[in-house]
Order: C-alpha cells, then sequence, then structure tokens
C-alpha cells in the first residue's frame, strides 16, 4: 500500500472507531431513557467485560498465532487475586503477580 | 472544586502502576511499525488517529498481508465495537457536558478508563468528581501510550521479552475485576465471562470478546431469576 492510502486507511478507521466511542454520548438526549432502561444491564458489565479482557492474557502465553496455556501465568494471578481481595488499589496486586511470575520463571 | 482538582489528580495516580503494562505495548506498536518501513510522522499519525493498541496490531499486519483497504477499516471498527459499551455506560457522565471537554473525553476513553471508572468506589461518588478522574485517567493514559510509542520508534522494543512486562495488562484488569465483585450475582458474571472469554479466544475480529460479555452478562440478568423461581415452585 503507498503513503497516500494509508494516511487514508487512519483516518478512515480512526474516525470510525471516533465514531463508536462517540455513538450513545452524543445520543445521550435521546437515548436517555433506553440507558435508564438498561441501568440493570450496565450494572453488570464491569465484571463482565474486566473478566472478558483479562483472562484470555492471563490463561494463554501469545508467542504471536500460537496459543498456549501457561499455568506459572495462572498460579501469578491467583496471587493477584489473592492481594486484590486485601487492596484497594490495583499497583500491589500487579507487583505481588508479576514477582509471584518472575520467581516461578526463575526457580520453577 | 478542590475536590475537583483532587480527584484529577487521584486519577493520574490510579493510571500510573497500568503504565508497566501500557510502555512495553507501545514500545512492541512503534516498534513493528519501524520494522515494516513506515515512517515516524506515519507511525505516530497513526497512533494518535486510531488510540487503539489492539486494533493497531491488527491494522500491521493485515497491512503486511497485503489486505484489501475496506476489510483493514472493518476489522479495526469490530475489534473496537467493544467501546460502544462504554459509550452507553459514560453517557450519563459525559453526554451533558460542552462540546469542548466532551469530545476529547470521548475520543480518549479506552480498556483503563472504563475498568478504573467503574469501580465501586468511583461509582459512588459526585458526578462532578468522576467527570474529573475520567479526565485524570484518560489524559495519562494518552500520554503514556503516545510516549511509549515514540520510544518504540526511536529505540526498538528494547525490554527484555523475557520479562513478561505485557502480562501486567490482564494482572491489572483482574485486580479491577476482583475489586467490582461486591455480590454473587456479579461473581456468576464475571465467571461466565471469563470462561466465554477463553472458550472463544481463537475465534477472529475479538468476537469472543462481545460473546463473552453478552453471554455473562445474560446469565447474571436470567439465571438468579430462573433458580429463584424454581426454589419457589419446589418449596
Amino acid at each position: 500500500m503507498d503513503n497516500l492510502s494509508l494516511w487514508l486507511l487512519f483516518f478512515a478507521a480512526g474516525l470510525g472507531t471516533f465514531l463508536i466511542r462517540l455513538s450513545f454520548i452524543q445520543l445521550h438526549a435521546s437515548s436517555a431513557a433506553l440507558i435508564e432502561r438498561s441501568k440493570p444491564i450496565l450494572a453488570l458489565l464491569p465484571p463482565g467485560i474486566l473478566a472478558a479482557l483479562c483472562m484470555p492474557g492471563i490463561v494463554f502465553t501469545r508467542p504471536t498465532n500460537e496459543y498456549q496455556i501457561d499455568p506459572l501465568q495462572i498460579v501469578a494471578a491467583l496471587v493477584t487475586i489473592l492481594i486484590a481481595k486485601y487492596s484497594s488499589s490495583v499497583f500491589w496486586p500487579v507487583v505481588g503477580g508479576m514477582l509471584c511470575l518472575w520467581l516461578l520463571r526463575a526457580y520453577g | 472544586m478542590a475536590s475537583h482538582k483532587q480527584a484529577f489528580w487521584f486519577g493520574v495516580r490510579d493510571l500510573l502502576p497500568l503504565v508497566s503494562g501500557v510502555l512495553p505495548f507501545g514500545l512492541i506498536a512503534g516498534a513493528t511499525g519501524v520494522s515494516m518501513g513506515m515512517t515516524p510522522e506515519m507511525i505516530m499519525g497513526m497512533t494518535v488517529l486510531f488510540f487503539a493498541g489492539s486494533a493497531q496490531l491488527a491494522a500491521y499486519s493485515l497491512i503486511q498481508d497485503n489486505a484489501p483497504f475496506i476489510i483493514i477499516v472493518l476489522t479495526v471498527l469490530v475489534i473496537n465495537f467493544r467501546f460502544v459499551i462504554y459509550s452507553a455506560s459514560f453517557a450519563p457522565l459525559l453526554g451533558p457536558l460542552k462540546k469542548r471537554y466532551r469530545l476529547p473525553l470521548t475520543f480518549m476513553l479506552s480498556d483503563q478508563v472504563y475498568g478504573l471508572c467503574s469501580m465501586p468506589e468511583q461509582q459512588a461518588k459526585s458526578n462532578g468528581e468522576r467527570v474529573f478522574y475520567l479526565a485524570g485517567v484518560a489524559i495519562s493514559m494518552a500520554l503514556s501510550w503516545f510516549i511509549s510509542v515514540a520510544l518504540g520508534v526511536a529505540l526498538g522494543a528494547s525490554i527484555p521479552a523475557s520479562w513478561s512486562l505485557e502480562f501486567t495488562i490482564p494482572l491489572a484488569f483482574l485486580a479491577m475485576l476482583v475489586t467490582t465483585i461486591t455480590n454473587r450475582r456479579l461473581f456468576l458474571v464475571a465467571c461466565i465471562s471469563a470462561l466465554c472469554a477463553i472458550t472463544f479466544q481463537l475465534l477472529p475480529y475479538n468476537i469472543g470478546f462481545i460473546a463473552a460479555v453478552v453471554a455473562g452478562v445474560s446469565c447474571g440478568l436470567l439465571l438468579p431469576n430462573l433458580l429463584q423461581k424454581r426454589v419457589g415452585k419446589h418449596g
């Protein structure tokens, strides 16, 4: 692809992405009733989204396209869960999980 | 006003630990662009216009495969389709703002912003504080993403891959997940969504993600009521 078509591609993809982000926010006034009715759904979304965001990255290693289950990553994730239960910040659970992963890789 | 300013800086503070995961991802995005022979201006232009890391990496590989223009655009849009959900979630918060605040904040919505701003502690706050917190998270996230990609362009992906620093991204979302689970229904949603996300991982275009969220939320809406009815019948 030549440079001009690449720039066109970036603008088209960028504009489309922005419009997706803007959709409900821009139509806020006319979609307020719909959003109000969807409150029970919206309340369930955070755990659904966060679980779907993190699980594949935890269970599988990702060397390009081959997906393999990585037991050490799963153990590290369990440590993160444990710390997260007692810590309100994201920092310490992540530090604990990474230290666990590095230790397991070094001595496991 | 003081509490607004404070909320902004709380947002910046809470984003900082996530930079550990953003940095290696950005380095990869920058270095991959260089390896494909793109100029620094193009890579940074693409980064700013997309402002979506996984879509950018997918676009790289499609460009390398000489995929048709329209297929690449569609792929990017399907991968970014999850932003519709974020848009609906933040509409009550960002919708009423003036255009000059609404549009930039909307542009900067990301997974990290959604995760941090939907934690129970934030949801309990006033709308004003929530907007300033969101702005703090979003602006620092955008800056760290742009700087990470620029470093990737300048230095290449110079963090050793064996450190697995990008593993801090799922770990951070996992920690947020634990904090958002405050009752059994939410726990059920998380379990179903997690199982589906793992099962559907190999589906293309991030379809697994959407399927997992839909399955998790539907089960969370329907299953508890079904079980209750059944218990009611027997009891």
